[in-house]
């Protein structure tokens, strides 16, 4: 945000210069990836809303099925906050989708405990406060874009006290809300361009990477996950056009499995 | 006394360049983040959503970045790339997963800034490749950030 706001008051005189610019003239039409692939950046995880978005082009969605505010029990297992937290989040999305204003100051308040009870409060007041606000004046777009300040806020706070699996747990939490919601909304009216927004086979492999890398994090619900996301990998990895109705319906499955799991107590 | 103040002097002088050095190079970072977030304003205005997330890092000239993402069939996805050094060149490209260019071609570059443009065809992985064409600096810090609608 604080970044945002600083472009904005950047001199507007090269910006008049870009609407100028030029197409570059000798770019390969063709390159070799494995060329690359000592030089790939990590992934970026796509927020939840980029997945409804494209949902939505493909007909309209009753968002408000799927709206939830109520997330449960309290916990103090740092890991299963995070997942908790992405989720959270993820459903902070699915409310705006829905324009749900109550839901929203409701998850807004959740995000700020869960943030405290991880202990990146303090980071993330001002965004909860923004949220409930612009929830308050029906202002969607800035409860989403607020969202997602909310989401980098955390995961920077974890980052900057190297608690950088914190934060992709964070981001594993809010896909397997996202995926879980995308399958039952394609599942329920099945299409093919519906199914193929599940062909993110890079993005599996990402997170299955991740969690491999936490060997203290032995607990039975990342190798739950680690366990599921093995299942769900053959099913995504059908090819864009090839993601059938059973697939949807076995991966949806296994991430309202998930979501129960990560929510109850052990 | 005046070893002291030697030694204080030494400590001090330590402790400046430490601490220039650790912060001049985390805010050219962030002044490559705003010049990428300059270049995307005018999207916004279109209905653009920029994330908050971003890549960035530092290139010599010639030496090109891989940056992998997921992108979904139905949106509509700019990626702009800027650099603080006004002096260089820079470029950015989207191929897909078979390492075909997948852009659209209004993708523009204008020094030290660029952008790329793509409605991808499929769902699925595809490559961002970032590249410092020209630089007066031996390296180049840059930074990616992408818009989508």
């Amino acid at each position: 945000m604080t970044l945002f706001v600083k472009s904005l008051n950047i001199t507007a005189v090269t910006l008049a210069g870009l609407t100028l610019g030029v197409q570059a003239s000798e770019t390969p039409q063709h390159i070799d990836v494995k060329q690359f692939s000592r030089k790939v950046e990590d992934v970026v995880v796509p927020l939840p809303n980029e997945v409804f978005g494209a949902l939505n082009k493909l007909g309209s969605v009753n968002w408000k099925d799927y709206v939830r505010s109520d997330r449960g029990s309290n916990f103090t297992e740092r890991p299963r906050i995070a997942l908790i937290l992405g989720s959270v989040i993820a459903d902070g999305f699915i409310a705006v989708q829905a324009k749900d204003a109550p839901a929203v100051k409701e998850i807004g308040q959740r995000v700020l405990t869960l943030s405290k009870a991880i202990g990146v409060g303090n980071s993330i007041t001002p965004h909860a406060k923004a949220i409930i606000e612009s929830a308050d004046k029906n202002k969607w777009d800035n409860v989403r874009a607020e969202l997602d300040r909310t989401q980098n806020s955390v995961q920077q706070a974890m980052n900057e006290v190297h608690d950088q699996q914190l934060s992709q747990l964070v981001s594993l939490g809010g896909w397997l809300r996202g995926t879980e919601v995308l399958t039952s909304v394609v599942n329920k009216n099945f299409s093919a361009n519906g199914a193929e927004l599940l062909h993110q086979p890079d993005l599996l492999a990402y997170f299955q990477d991740k969690l491999q890398g936490m060997p203290e994090f032995n607990m039975p619900l990342l190798k739950n996950i680690h366990g599921a996301l093995l299942e769900v990998k053959p099913l995504m990895e059908a090819g864009p056009h090839h993601i059938s109705p059973a697939s949807v319906k076995k991966i949806n499955e296994i991430t309202t499995r998930l979501d129960s799991a990560i929510v109850t107590k052990e | 006394m005046k070893r002291s103040l030697k030694s204080f002097v030494a400590r001090s002088l330590f402790v400046g360049l430490f601490f220039g050095a650790f912060f001049g190079a985390r805010a050219s970072v962030d002044d490559a983040q705003s010049f990428a977030l300059q270049a995307a304003e005018p999207y916004v205005k279109e209905g653009f959503q920029v994330r908050e997330d971003y890549w960035g890092g530092d290139l010599g000239v010639s030496e090109k970045k891989a940056v992998r993402q997921q992108l979904f069939k139905g949106n509509e996805y700019w990626f702009w790339m800027g650099t603080e050094v006004e002096r260089a060149k820079v470029s950015v490209h989207v191929y897909d997963s078979e390492g075909k260019l997948a852009e659209q071609t209004d993708g523009w570059e204008k020094g030290h800034f660029a952008a790329a443009h793509i409605v991808p065809k499929a769902t699925g992985s595809y490559f961002i490749i970032v590249a410092v064409e020209e630089s007066s600096e031996e390296r180049t810090h840059w930074a990616l950030v992408y818009g989508f609608r």
